[in-house]
């Protein structure tokens, strides 16, 4: 023994070392708690697989961001990171959040609790904070107000003049990178909760963007609207692709949801075609703005440069040979979101946003780059392009890319779990601290088996009458998958219950049964004109038929 | 049999005796190659624990140990070879890309270059150290060829260079081949003498 010990030193020493120091960096391995089974019932098969499914940690992700939605003030920001130098994204947090749960919303379409549909309300409310109520940390305050915007009053088609067209205001038709995701987040929110609480305000903005496209803002019909491009600005002066991609994908699910015909009466005809062919880079993918008027003591960039003119496209920052600006999260968010109504447009341009934009950094890894035109810079533009283009890719299906890119943005990070197991995040706070909810949200986002593109059709009306869950014990539970099959008239449930806890569910026309594993739980016991079934502390392949 | 012993036996053999042993040897190699390339990639695909501290990464990275213990046992050439189609491979079976035209792969295979250039006695501690040495010393100098392909022929930022590829990946690469290359050359020693046993 001793002979052996002496002759293996070195060995011996790494082993323990290495044993050592792979026990203290024991960590950040996914976590798959859910079981995908297949069931025969009265000769009826379910294979769980088949069926939409969302993983514990993004279950663990949304407990993460609902705790700071719901479980504060409106006007609060607490645990958000949210530093001054932050304050005019804090409403695209708000938005892209709301946007990214939709998605998880969707995937267990018959889990209706109260846990979603407060979330969803509660992000709506925080994203219409006032400086009247909620004075400095209102979103008008944050998106509008703040001294380093002082967006108060402008006029068309000279911001100073008075005697023009009024369009200021932060509900106004100079502000739509604020309405427009408003009256989107309203619009999800009726598509997936359908309460017709929103419908009037949502229904007011979709009007309101008509007058703006097809008058000129005096009751008077023009081609081009107000702005003459068929788009609507924000910043006040300035029109862009990802923010027009918003209201006009808002157009079409309104459309959608209540049979009216905004999009198809031509509202953002002008617009889709000024952005096709007027707001293009020398690759035919969308450049980053287009000035429709000259802004408040503007300053020309340096005197070598070419003078930015006005009306006429944002130039380069990089190489100002008159060149357009370009982002990548320009792209990648425009082309997700346009998808729906320009199909053929974002199939044809992904690859080559890919060719420009996208840098390898090693097998597992890429990113992309803000500006194809700075290649060598690195910033919070460069990690936002890389967020939106996770959407994008597995939009495309391009799931290899999709996991290159998630490798970039989320490898650099611990996952951290609260103590009871319930919330998890990446803790970014030794890079930005602002990340860590956007990489929350965006994480689900990456992941969840539902795209934006799906979100854009209205569920259809006998949807509202399939079973579902309408109550639950949701701090106790964990819901994977939760869907109503409707060609087999049964009710699919992937839970997992940490504590005892009871579901209630609505729309059965008759006594339900529950079976796991093939076999009977028995019938869910009626309370009113709802069943309820409970469960004990354990993870179930349900089939409630 | 000493490696100098074998070469004056192979000089005394006749040349279809030679000709059948440098066969035998390239179809070693060639095993080699293939099998720690495969081994290299099923690695790399099974997700390894770690944690972060400041934005650096501390785990093992196992596969990296594969292209120095088949360097330090069949060569240079297969040490190159691994490293070489290890990355390449993993690129194309789990993620289907060639980056930069397979010159980070090259890199990689530089590390099983300089592992390989020396002799090692897998059952004695000092060349076990030797090996984790130079591992260490291949390793880095990858990383560093990494990082020069991709500021001047990837053209990523400097910040992503540094920050996200230099110190990341030596973080984790380090810590694994001073610890599990002289681990995992002396458990290949001894699977290899049992075998022969």
């Amino acid at each position: 023994m001793r002979f052996a010990v002496r002759n293996n030193k070195l060995f011996i020493a790494a082993l323990v070392l290495g044993v050592v120091f792979g026990g203290m960096t024991f960590g950040n391995l996914p976590v798959t708690q859910y079981t995908l089974s297949v069931q025969t019932i009265d000769g009826e098969t379910f294979n769980f697989a088949d069926y939409p499914v969302l993983t514990h940690e993004e279950l663990a992700l949304f407990n993460y961001i609902n705790e700071l939605v719901t479980g504060q003030g409106y006007g609060s920001w607490e645990g958000w990171n949210a530093g001054e130098a932050f304050h005019g994204l804090l409403h695209y947090v708000l938005a892209f959040m709301a946007y990214a749960t939709a998605e998880v919303f969707e995937t267990t379409s018959g889990y209706r609790s109260d846990l979603y549909q407060n979330f969803a309300y509660s992000l709506i409310k925080k994203m219409n904070t006032t400086v009247e109520v909620y004075n400095t940390t209102s979103i008008q305050y944050t998106e509008w107000m703040h001294p380093s915007y002082n967006f108060v009053d402008y006029y068309w088609p000279e911001a100073g003049n008075a005697s023009g067209l009024y369009v200021g205001g932060f509900r106004g038709p100079a502000n739509i990178m604020w309405t427009a995701h408003y009256a989107l987040m309203m619009a999800l929110y009726e598509r997936n909760f359908w309460t017709g609480e929103m419908n009037d305000e949502l229904s007011w903005f979709v009007s309101d963007w008509n007058n703006t496209l097809t008058t000129d803002g005096y009751g008077n019909s023009k081609d081009g609207g107000i702005f003459n491009c068929g788009l609507i600005p924000c910043e006040p002066y300035i029109v862009f692709v990802q923010c027009n991609s918003i209201p006009i994908y808002c157009t079409v699910l309104y459309d959608n949801m209540f049979g009216s015909g905004y999009f198809e009466s031509g509202m953002w005809d002008e617009g889709l075609d000024f952005i096709n062919n007027d707001m293009q880079d020398q690759y035919g993918l969308f450049a980053d703005g287009y000035y429709v008027m000259e802004p408040f003591n503007y300053t020309q960039p340096l005197p070598e440069a070419l003078p930015q003119t006005f009306p006429g496209l944002s130039l380069d920052r990089y190489i100002r040979d008159g060149r357009p600006k370009v982002s990548s999260y320009c792209n990648a968010w425009s082309e997700t979101f346009l998808e729906y109504v320009q199909e053929n447009e974002t199939k044809h341009d992904y690859p080559i946003f890919m060719e420009q934009f996208a840098r390898d950094v090693a097998n597992d890894q890429m990113y992309m780059m803000d500006s194809y035109n700075n290649p060598s810079g690195f910033g919070v533009y460069d990690m936002l392009g890389t967020l939106f283009t996770m959407a994008l890719a597995k939009q495309q299906g391009d799931f290899a890319t999709l996991a290159r890119l998630v490798n970039f943005l989320y490898e650099p990070y611990n996952r951290v779990w609260s103590a009871d197991g319930r919330q998890m995040y990446f803790d970014t706070s030794s890079f930005v601290g602002f990340l860590q909810v956007p990489l929350a949200f965006g994480y689900l986002w990456a992941h969840a088996p539902v795209n934006i593109r799906d979100l854009a059709d209205s569920r259809p009306s006998a949807f509202w009458n399939y079973p579902y869950i309408s109550q639950a014990d949701d701090d106790g539970i964990w819901v994977y998958q939760a869907v109503w099959d409707n060609e087999k008239n049964a009710f699919i449930l992937n839970v997992r219950a940490d504590t005892a806890a009871t579901l209630t569910f609505s729309n059965f026309d008759h006594v339900p049964t529950a079976y796991a594993g093939g076999v009977s739980l028995g019938a869910l016991e009626q309370v009113g004109a709802q069943y309820t079934l409970t469960l004990s502390p354990g993870t179930y392949n349900i089939v409630i038929v | 049999m000493n490696e100098q012993e074998s070469t004056k036996v192979l000089a005394e053999k006749s040349p279809e005796q030679q000709t059948s042993r440098n066969r035998s040897q390239i179809t070693v190699l060639i095993a080699y190659v293939v099998l720690g390339a495969l081994l290299f990639v099923v690695l790399e695909m099974i997700p390894m624990p770690y944690i972060v501290v400041s934005l650096f990464p501390l785990g093992f990275r196992p596969a990296i140990v594969v292209i120095a213990v088949v360097a330090a046992k069949r060569g240079p050439i297969a040490g190159f070879l691994v490293g070489y189609l290890g990355v390449v491979l993993e690129g194309l079976l789990i993620y289907g890309v060639v980056v930069t035209w397979t010159l980070p792969a090259v890199a990689y295979g530089v590390m099983g270059l300089i592992v390989g250039l020396a002799h090692y006695d897998l059952t004695r501690g000092r060349s076990l150290g030797k090996l984790a040495v130079l591992s260490v010393i291949g390793f880095v100098i990858t990383i560093l060829l990494s990082v020069v392909i991709g500021l001047f022929v990837e053209h990523y930022g400097t910040m992503v260079a540094i920050g996200l590829v230099l110190l990341p990946v030596l973080t984790m690469g380090l810590f694994t081949l001073m610890f599990l290359t002289p681990v995992v050359g002396r458990l290949w020693q001894l699977v290899i003498d049992s075998v022969k046993r």
